[in-house]
C-alpha cells in the first residue's frame, strides 16, 4: 500500500512535469467536438471537418466525433462538410497552447438552395452552448445542465444539480419534483438506461448517489418521445457520466470545507466503526448471529433471552465530538490505447468525500385539534442531530471503433455512500403526560452500479443507424442495527430507563437490493435524400426487475425493574451484560410487528414506432406511439405471517405527437401532445399493514391500485439570439386519469396511510427561461440566468378514500413557483470565473392534512450559493464554494404549528484541480 | 428409552452367561449349567399402529419352536392373558380390535416339544389418541342469515368472521367459540345492522376462548369480540376498526357516521372473553370486547375479559349501557372509552397483578396498562374530531361501583398504572368507586379541556375510596375542585386489607373475594343520592349505594360462580 501510494507521488510528480517540458516547444493546441444534425440530435459520422488555411483535417467518427490535433495557437476557422448537408463554416474558434478546445458543430440539412452558413464561435464556448444546443436542437422539451455548469456550481451530486433546472425542486436533498408533481411522476436513469431504486418504499432514485465530478450532463425530458419509457410526466432525468471526447487528460483534485455549524463545535455524533470511511460499516452491524433460528413464536427461555441482548452492539448513545471540516479528492484519467483503427479510449475516474453535518436548534412536534379544529401543537421534541457522511465512487467507461462504421461502448459505474447519524432530542409526550428523552443512532449504506455494454452502428452510408445494449445494474441500501432508546423523565428531573416500554429499546434492521437488466435496440433509417430530416425510427426494450426488501426490528423491555437506580444509568451500562446473566431474567426480547419484508419482480416489455418529418423547411412533425406491458408481482408476508400476491398487469399504448416550427434560425416554436402513464409503486401494491422503515407511520398497500394516465401538453417558444443566450417562454397543461396518492385513513387506534387513485388532477403551469450575457451594459464578460416556473394544480379525492380535510387541493409536492437565478462571470481567456446562485421554491404540501387539521406544508427558503473558479498556472486550478450563504431554516408547518425545523450551517469549501 | 434399557440388561445378562461358562471350562468344581434346551424367545418389539392395533414382532429363534404364545396385559398393571398361539414360523402378530390411547404389554413364549418357555421380556406400545369426536364446527364464511350456535358443540372461527348482512346469531348458554390460534387474527365482529344475542347463565356461561389447551393459552391467541351499531360518535369522515384492513379476508370497517343511539346490536349475558387481542399490525391489536357506536338498546350484563393484549372492555362511542363486568390481567387498560360514549356502567371488577407473555408475534403489552383510560376525542389516534378534544357528542359516561385493582409498583412502566386516566376533554361521572394499588397515581387528571367538562357540570368524581396509592392525583396535571369528602385517599391501607380475599396471584375464584372485609371504610361512604346531570343521566339504570367498590357488602357474590382467573 505504502509503496504505490509512493510510486503514485512520483508519477503525480512526473506528470506535473509534462506540462512545463512540453510547453517549451512550438505553440498548439488541440481541439475536440461532436457533429450532429442541428435537426434531429443525432450524430453525423463522415463529416470532413478542416481547419481552413491548413492541412489539418479529419473525419468524424460514427458518433459523430472528432479530434484535430497540432493546431497552431491562436484564432481559427474550421470548414465542415457533409453530403447532404449544408456545408458548415465555425469562425472565432480560440486554440490555446497545449490545451484542448471543445467545438460541438450542428450541421443543417440541405435545404434548396445551397447555402454556406457560417456560425461564430462564441466568446464563452465550451458546453454550456452545447448544452443549449442540445437544448434548442431536441424534438421534445428538454433542459440540459452541463459539466461546465455543475462545476461552476457548488454542486456536489446530481441531485444538487438537477435543481438548477426550470421547474426542478428536489426533496431532502434527494428526490426530484418537476412541475410540482412528486417523485413518482419523475425517472431517473444513467447513460439512458433506468436505475434501480434503493429506496423500501419507494422506487424512485435519490439522486445525491452520483458525484457530479463523474457526470458530464444532466438532462431533464419533460417531453414524453416514444423512444423513451412513458412512465413520468414531470421529467424523464438522464445522468450522463464522463466519456472520452477525443480529449486526452489527466487530473486531480482535492477539497476542504469549513461548515460554521459543525467544524470545530461540539455536537453529538453517532460512535463509527473502524470501516465506516469507506461506507463498509454495514457489516459490522449486521443482525447477530444469535438470532439464527430463534423461533419468537415461541417462549423464548431467559438464557436465550440474555444470550440475545448481548449479542447487540452495546451502542445506544449518541457521543459528543466536535466537528472536523469537510472534504474530498478525486482523479481521473483519459485516454486511447493505440489498437489501430480508432484505438481504445478509456475514462476513468473515481473521487471519494466525506462530510459532517449538524442539525442544530433540531424541532419537531405534531399536531392535533385540540380546543378548536386549529392545529395546535403536541409532543414536541427539540434536539440536535450529528452525521458523518461519506460518498465515493468511480467510472470506468471504454469505448473504441470498428471499422468506419461501428462504434463500441462499455461505460461502468459504481457509486457507495454511508451516513451515520447520532440524534438527541428531549420533549414531552402527550399521550403519556410525561417528558422523555430519546436517543436514535442510524447507519445507511448504499451503493449503485452499472455495466451498460453498447453498440452503434452506422449502415448505408450513414442512412441507417442501430444502437443496441445491455446493462446490468443493482442497488443495495442497508440500515443495520437502527437504535432507539428512550428514557422518561421523572417530576424531580430524574431520567431512567422507559423499560417497560417495548419502544423504549428498539433496534432495527432493514435490507434492500434491487437487481436490474435492460436491453434495447433502436434503429434508424434516414428517409428521402440524406439530410432531408425525414427519419423513421422503432425500437424496443425488456427490462427486468427484481427487488428483496427485509425489514426486522426488536425490542428489548424489562419483565421486572431493575435492582436499585440502576435505571438511571446509561443505556451502555443497563446493556453491558451486567443485568443478562445467567440467572438474570429482567429482560424480555420481542419482534415488533413491523412487517416490512417483501419482494417484487417487475417485467417491462416495449416497442415503439416514431418518425421525424420536415413538413417544409421549418416545420418538423415527430410522431409515434409506444406500447407498454408491465407484469409487477409484489409478495410480501405480514408480521403474523399471513401471505399476500399482489399481481397487477398493465398494457398501454402510449401516443406522442410533437411539431417544431423554426420561426427564424434563431428561435423556435415547439407544441406537442403526449400520453404518459405512472404505475403504482411496489410497496403500494402490498394490501399487508406495515410499518415504514423510514417515516415510522403505519401503511396498508392497496392491491387494487390503478395505474395513472397523463395527458401532457406543451406549447414553448424559444428564442436563441446568440450561442450561449436563450429566452423561452412555455406553457403546459397536465390531466390525469386515478393519480394515486397518499391519504390518511381514521382508525380507532393509530393512523393509517393507504394509497387510492384520485378521482382526477390536473395540473398546469408556465415557465420562462432566459440566459443573458450582458454585453449591451458593457459587460462582456458577465452572463445572467434565471428560469421561473409558476404552477398551479389540482386533485379531487373521493372523501370516503381517507380521512382527509380537502378533498380538493394542491398535489401533494406541487410549489405554486419555483426560481433560480444566477449571474456567472468568466475572464475571456483563462479558466477563472465567479458564480452566484439562487433558488427558492414556493411553499408545498409534503402531507395531505387529516380532518380536521389543515395540509402540512414545506415553507420556502432562499438558498444563495457562490463559486470561484481561478488559475493558479496553467494546469493548476483553484475553486472556492460558499454554499448556503443565508442559512436559511428548513421549515415544515401544519397550521401555525411547526412541525419539522433545523438549520444545516453556511459551507465554505477550497479545493484545488490539477489538470494536465 | 424402556426397550434399550431391557436389550441391554439383556445383553448383559447373556455376556455373563458367556463368561460364567467360558469360566467353567476351567473351573470343574463348578457344574456348567446346562444350556436350556427351552429358551424364552428374544427381540420382542411391540409398536401402535394407529387407534386400535398394534404389531408385535420377535426374533426368529435359534432353536426352531413348534409354536408361540402370546399375552398382553393393558396398562402397566394389568394382568397378562394369552391372546394367540403364533405358527413357529411366525416373527409377527398384528393385534387388532383395541382401544385408542391405552398401553398394551405383550409377551411371548416358545413351544418346543410340547413344553413352554420362560416368556421373553415385556414390549409395549401405546395406541394413537382418537381424534376428537367431531362437535368442533368449523367457521369459515360469513355469518348472513339468521343462524343458532348450540352447546353441544364447539365453534372455531377461522380468519375475521363477520355476522352481517342484518343477521341474528344466537348462542345457546354453555356454548363453547373458539378463536383458531392457527388462522391469525380470528375473531367475531358483528357488523352495524346484526345482532349477537348470547345469553349464558351463572352456570352455563358462554365462552369465547383459544383453541389452544389450557395452560398453553396467551393473550393475543385470537382477535376478540366486535360489535358495531348505529349510535353516534364523535369523529367525522370514515373511522375504521383498529385492527381491520390488513388483508383481503379483513376488510376495514368503518363505525363513524351512525345516528340511531337507540340501536340494539342484540344482547350479551355472562359471557367470558380469553385470550382474545391478537394485533394484525402493529400497535393495532383487536380488543377483547369492543363495543363501536353500539347503542342504548342492546342489553349487557356479566361480562368477563380475561388476558387479553389490549384492553379489556372498549367503548368507542354509542350508547350502551352494561352492568356486572369483571376483567382480569389486560394487556392495556381493563376499561376504556372515548369518541362520545354515553353509556351507563355499574359494577365493575378491575384487577391486575402482573404482565402475562403475549403469544409471540401477537402484538405488545401495554407499558401503561390503567383501570380506566378515558378520552374526549383522540389526539394521536387519527383524524375526525372537527372540534378536537371539545368535538360532539362528548364523551360523558357514568363509571359506577368499579373496584379497579393495580399491580402496585415495580410491574409495569413509569408512565402507567393509574387507577384512572381522565383526558381529552372526558367528561363523564365516576362514582362510588374504589381504586388501590397503583403506581402511578389514584386519577390521572389531564388538560384543560376536561376540566372544562368540570366546569360545565358534566364531569364528577365522587364518592371515590383511594388505596395503597402514594398519589391521589397525578402531580402536575389538573386538580379537581369538588368538595373534600368526594374523594377519600388513604394511602397507608392495603387493597388485601380491604377485600374478603384478594390473593397475591390468584389462581382460583376461591382466592379472590371482593366482598368488603369488616370494618373497612368503603363499606359506608357512597354517594347515596345522585342529583344535578348525575341523576339525569343515571335515570333507574344506575342505583346510588351506600357502599363503594363493586360489591355489595350484602348482596350476593355477583362476580361468583361464572368467571374464571387463569394466566394461561
Amino acid at each position: 500500500m505504502k509503496v504505490s501510494l509512493t510510486r503514485g507521488a512520483a508519477v503525480v510528480l512526473a506528470l506535473l512535469m509534462v506540462p512545463m517540458v512540453a510547453g517549451a516547444q512550438a505553440p498548439t493546441g488541440r481541439l475536440v467536438g461532436k457533429v450532429v444534425d442541428g435537426g434531429a440530435s443525432i450524430p453525423i459520422g463522415g463529416a470532413r471537418i478542416e481547419v481552413v488555411g491548413s492541412a489539418i483535417r479529419t473525419n468524424s467518427n460514427v458518433d459523430g466525433r472528432y479530434v484535430l490535433r497540432d493546431i497552431p495557437a491562436g484564432v481559427v476557422t474550421l470548414k465542415v462538410t457533409m453530403i447532404g448537408y449544408a456545408p458548415t463554416t465555425v469562425t472565432g474558434i480560440r486554440i490555446a497552447a497545449d490545451s484542448v478546445s471543445e467545438q460541438d458543430i450542428s450541421l443543417n440539412s440541405m435545404t434548396v438552395e445551397l447555402q454556406e452558413l457560417t456560425v461564430t464561435a462564441a466568446v464563452a464556448q465550451g458546453s454550456v452552448n452545447a448544452a443549449l444546443d442540445e437544448q434548442r436542437n431536441s424534438v421534445g422539451i428538454i433542459n440540459a445542465v452541463s459539466s461546465e455548469q455543475i462545476a461552476r456550481s457548488p454542486d456536489g451530486d446530481a441531485a444538487a444539480a438537477v435543481q438548477r433546472v426550470s421547474g426542478a425542486t428536489v426533496q431532502d436533498g434527494k428526490y426530484v419534483f418537476v412541475r410540482g408533481l412528486g417523485d413518482r411522476y419523475t425517472t431517473a436513469s444513467l447513460n439512458g438506461a433506468r436505475i434501480p431504486s434503493p429506496e423500501p418504499e419507494r422506487k424512485v432514485v435519490p439522486l445525491d448517489l452520483f458525484p457530479s465530478s463523474l457526470l458530464s450532463g444532466i438532462t431533464t425530458s419533460k417531453t414524453f418521445t416514444p423512444d423513451q419509457p412513458g412512465d413520468f410526466s414531470g421529467a424523464s432525468v438522464n445522468i450522463k457520466t464522463k466519456e472520452f471526447t477525443g480529449q486526452r487528460f489527466l487530473a486531480f483534485s482535492v477539497s476542504t470545507g469549513y461548515n460554521d455549524a459543525v467544524t470545530g463545535q461540539d455536537a453529538f455524533f453517532s460512535p463509527s466503526t473502524s470501516r465506516d470511511w469507506l461506507a463498509l460499516g454495514a457489516n459490522t452491524r449486521s443482525l447477530p448471529e444469535t438470532f439464527n433460528g430463534v423461533d419468537f413464536t415461541q417462549s423464548l427461555s431467559s438464557t436465550t433471552t440474555n444470550a440475545l441482548v448481548n449479542s447487540f452492539r452495546n451502542n445506544w448513545s449518541a457521543r459528543s465530538r466536535t466537528g472536523s471540516p469537510n472534504g474530498g479528492f478525486g482523479g481521473s484519467i483519459a485516454g486511447s490505447i493505440p489498437t489501430g483503427g480508432t484505438g481504445l479510449n478509456y475514462l476513468v475516474s473515481g473521487t471519494y468525500s466525506f462530510s459532517q453535518e449538524i442539525r442544530a436548534g433540531q424541532q419537531r412536534a405534531l399536531a392535533a385539534a385540540i380546543t378548536s379544529a386549529e392545529a395546535e401543537e403536541i409532543d414536541r421534541f427539540d434536539g440536535v442531530t450529528g452525521r458523518n457522511s461519506v460518498l465515493w465512487g468511480g467510472i470506468a467507461n471504454l469505448s473504441t471503433a470498428i471499422g468506419a462504421s461501428t462504434k463500441i461502448t462499455l461505460n461502468n459505474s459504481y457509486n457507495r455512500t454511508m451516513d451515520n447519524e447520532g440524534r438527541r432530542e428531549t420533549g414531552y409526550s402527550e399521550n403519556l403526560a410525561i417528558p422523555l428523552q430519546i436517543q436514535r443512532l442510524r447507519y445507511v449504506e448504499r451503493n449503485v452500479y452499472s455495466s451498460q455494454l453498447g453498440f452503434l452502428h452506422s449502415l448505408g452510408g450513414g442512412r441507417q443507424t442501430i444502437e443496441w445494449g445491455v446493462t446490468a445494474s443493482g442497488v443495495t441500501r442497508q440500515e443495520p442495527d437502527r437504535s432507539e432508546v428512550v428514557y422518561s423523565v421523572d417530576d424531580q428531573g430524574r431520567a431512567t430507563w422507559f423499560g417497560f416500554s417495548n419502544e423504549a429499546a428498539v433496534r432495527t434492521f432493514a435490507d434492500l437490493s434491487e437487481d436490474a437488466i435492460e436491453g434495447n435496440a433502436n434503429w434508424q433509417l434516414a428517409l428521402g435524400r440524406m439530410g432531408s430530416g425525414a427519419l423513421l425510427r422503432v425500437g424496443g426494450l425488456y427490462r427486468s426487475v427484481d427487488r428483496d426488501a427485509v425489514n426486522t426490528s426488536y425490542s428489548i423491555s424489562l419483565n421486572r425493574p431493575l435492582p436499585g437506580t440502576a435505571d438511571e444509568s446509561a443505556p451502555e451500562e443497563i446493556f453491558d451484560g451486567r443485568f443478562a446473566g445467567q440467572d438474570d431474567s429482567f429482560f424480555r426480547v420481542t419482534p415488533l410487528a413491523a412487517g416490512g419484508s417483501y419482494t417484487a419482480s417487475d417485467r417491462l416489455a416495449a416497442g415503439y414506432a416514431m418518425v421525424s418529418l420536415p413538413l417544409s423547411s421549418s416545420i418538423d412533425i415527430i410522431a409515434g406511439a409506444r406500447f407498454e406491458s408491465s407484469r409487477v408481482e409484489v409478495a410480501s408476508l405480514s408480521s403474523a405471517g399471513e401471505p399476500s400476491l399482489a399481481t397487477p398487469e398493465f398494457n398501454d399504448l402510449l401516443p406522442s405527437l410533437a411539431v417544431t416550427w423554426r420561426m427564424r434560425e434563431d428561435m423556435n416554436l415547439r407544441a406537442s401532445a403526449t400520453q404518459t402513464l405512472s404505475r403504482p409503486e411496489y410497496r403500494e401494491l402490498s394490501p399487508i399493514l406495515f410499518r415504514e422503515v423510514i417515516g415510522f407511520d403505519n401503511v396498508r398497500g392497496n392491491a387494487d391500485l390503478q395505474r395513472a394516465l397523463i395527458r401532457n401538453f406543451d406549447l414553448r417558444w424559444e428564442f436563441y439570439p446568440s450561442r450561449g443566450e436563450i429566452f423561452s417562454l412555455g406553457v403546459f397543461a397536465k390531466d390525469f386519469d386515478n393519480p394515486i396518492e397518499r391519504v390518511y385513513q381514521g382508525t380507532s387506534g393509530t393512523r393509517i396511510i393507504t394509497y387510492t387513485n384520485a378521482l382526477g388532477a390536473s395540473n398546469y403551469g408556465v415557465e420562462v427561461e432566459a440566459r443573458k450575457a450582458l454585453g449591451m451594459i458593457g459587460l462582456e464578460t458577465v452572463t445572467a440566468f434565471a428560469n421561473a416556473t409558476v404552477m398551479q394544480s389540482q386533485i379531487e379525492l373521493d372523501p370516503n378514500a381517507g380521512s382527509v380535510t380537502n378533498s380538493e387541493r394542491k398535489m401533494v409536492g406541487q410549489s405554486p413557483y419555483v426560481l433560480n437565478g444566477g449571474i456567472t462571470w468568466s475572464h475571456p481567456s483563462k479558466d477563472a470565473s465567479a458564480t452566484v446562485l439562487f433558488n427558492r421554491v414556493g411553499e408545498r404540501i409534503v402531507d395531505a392534512g387529516e380532518l380536521p387539521l389543515p395540509d402540512v406544508v414545506e415553507q420556502p427558503r432562499n438558498v444563495l450559493d457562490v463559486s470561484f473558479r481561478l488559475p493558479i498556472f496553467s494546469t493548476l486550478s483553484a475553486r472556492v464554494d460558499a454554499k448556503n450563504l443565508l442559512d436559511a431554516p428548513y421549515q415544515i408547518t401544519q397550521g401555525s404549528v411547526i412541525r419539522e425545523r433545523y438549520t444545516a450551517g453556511r459551507i465554505l469549501s477550497v479545493g484545488f484541480s490539477w489538470r494536465q | 428409552m424402556n426397550f434399550g434399557f431391557r436389550s441391554l440388561t439383556r445383553s448383559a445378562l447373556l455376556a455373563s452367561a458367556i463368561l460364567v461358562s467360558a469360566c467353567g471350562d476351567d473351573d470343574d468344581d463348578i457344574t456348567p449349567p446346562p444350556p436350556p434346551a427351552n429358551p424364552a424367545p428374544t427381540g420382542l418389539a411391540a409398536a401402535a399402529n394407529g387407534q386400535t392395533a398394534v404389531n408385535v414382532s420377535w426374533t426368529a429363534p435359534t432353536t426352531a419352536a413348534t409354536q408361540f404364545v402370546l399375552q398382553r396385559a393393558t396398562g402397566a398393571q394389568g394382568a397378562f392373558a394369552e391372546i394367540a398361539r403364533p405358527a413357529a414360523n411366525a416373527t409377527s402378530y398384528a393385534d387388532q380390535g383395541l382401544t385408542a390411547a391405552t398401553t398394551y404389554r405383550y409377551r411371548l413364549a416358545a413351544v418346543r416339544a410340547g413344553a413352554t418357555s420362560d416368556f421373553s421380556a415385556e414390549a409395549s406400545a401405546t395406541t394413537d389418541e382418537a381424534p376428537p369426536t367431531s362437535n368442533v364446527v368449523e367457521v369459515t364464511t360469513d355469518i348472513t342469515t339468521n343462524t343458532t350456535w348450540t352447546a353441544d358443540k364447539v365453534y372455531l372461527l377461522k380468519g375475521f368472521r363477520k355476522v352481517a348482512n342484518g343477521a341474528t346469531l344466537t348462542i345457546q348458554a354453555g356454548t363453547r367459540i373458539e378463536g383458531d390460534f392457527d388462522v391469525v387474527g380470528s375473531s367475531l365482529f358483528v357488523l352495524r345492522g346484526a345482532r349477537l344475542v348470547a345469553n349464558g347463565t351463572a352456570q352455563a356461561p358462554i365462552v369465547f376462548t383459544s383453541s389452544r389447551a389450557a395452560g398453553q393459552r396467551q393473550p393475543g391467541d385470537w382477535g376478540g369480540l366486535i360489535m358495531i351499531g348505529n349510535a353516534r360518535i364523535n369523529r367525522s369522515g370514515v373511522v375504521n376498526i383498529e385492527g381491520t384492513g390488513t388483508s383481503a379476508d379483513n376488510p376495514l370497517i368503518n363505525y363513524a357516521g351512525g345516528d340511531n343511539d337507540f340501536d340494539n346490536s342484540g344482547s350479551l349475558t355472562y359471557v367470558r372473553v380469553e385470550f382474545a387481542g391478537f394485533g394484525p399490525a402493529q400497535d393495532a391489536e383487536l380488543n377483547s370486547f369492543t363495543f363501536a357506536a353500539v347503542g342504548s338498546q342492546t342489553q349487557m350484563s356479566y361480562l368477563q375479559a380475561l388476558a387479553g393484549l389490549d384492553d379489556h372492555f372498549e367503548w368507542f362511542g354509542g350508547s350502551a349501557d352494561a352492568k356486572y363486568l369483571v376483567s382480569y390481567e389486560s394487556g392495556d387498560d381493563h376499561f376504556d372509552a372515548s369518541e362520545g360514549f354515553r353509556g351507563r356502567v355499574q359494577y365493575m371488577i378491575g384487577l391486575q397483578t402482573k404482565l402475562l407473555s403475549p403469544r409471540p408475534g401477537a402484538g405488545n403489552v401495554s407499558s401503561d396498562p390503567q383501570g380506566i383510560e378515558n378520552d374526549g376525542c383522540g389526539s394521536n389516534a387519527g383524524g375526525g374530531c372537527d372540534l378536537g378534544f371539545n368535538s360532539t357528542p362528548l364523551t360523558i359516561p357514568i363509571f359506577a361501583n368499579f373496584t379497579l385493582v393495580g399491580t402496585g409498583p415495580g410491574v409495569v412502566g413509569a408512565s402507567g398504572g393509574y387507577g384512572m386516566v381522565l383526558r381529552r376533554g372526558v367528561g363523564g361521572h365516576y362514582v362510588n368507586g374504589i381504586l388501590a394499588r397503583w403506581p402511578s397515581a389514584g386519577i390521572g387528571y389531564r388538560d384543560a379541556a376536561t376540566k372544562s367538562r368540570e366546569n360545565e357540570g358534566v364531569f364528577s368524581l365522587k364518592g371515590i375510596f383511594i388505596a395503597q396509592t402514594t398519589n391521589a392525583f397525578q402531580a402536575g396535571q389538573q386538580t379537581y375542585a369538588g368538595p373534600a369528602g368526594d374523594i377519600e385517599h388513604a394511602p397507608a391501607t392495603t387493597a388485601a386489607s380491604l377485600f374478603t380475599a384478594l390473593a397475591a396471584d390468584p389462581s382460583a375464584a376461591t382466592d379472590l373475594d371482593w366482598s368488603l372485609a369488616a370494618g373497612v371504610a368503603p363499606r359506608t361512604g357512597g354517594v347515596t343520592v345522585f342529583g344535578g346531570d348525575l341523576a339525569n343521566r343515571a335515570g333507574t339504570f344506575v342505583t346510588a349505594t351506600a357502599f363503594r367498590g363493586a360489591a355489595d357488602p350484602n348482596g350476593a357474590k355477583w362476580w361468583q360462580g361464572w368467571t374464571i382467573y387463569a394466566d394461561n
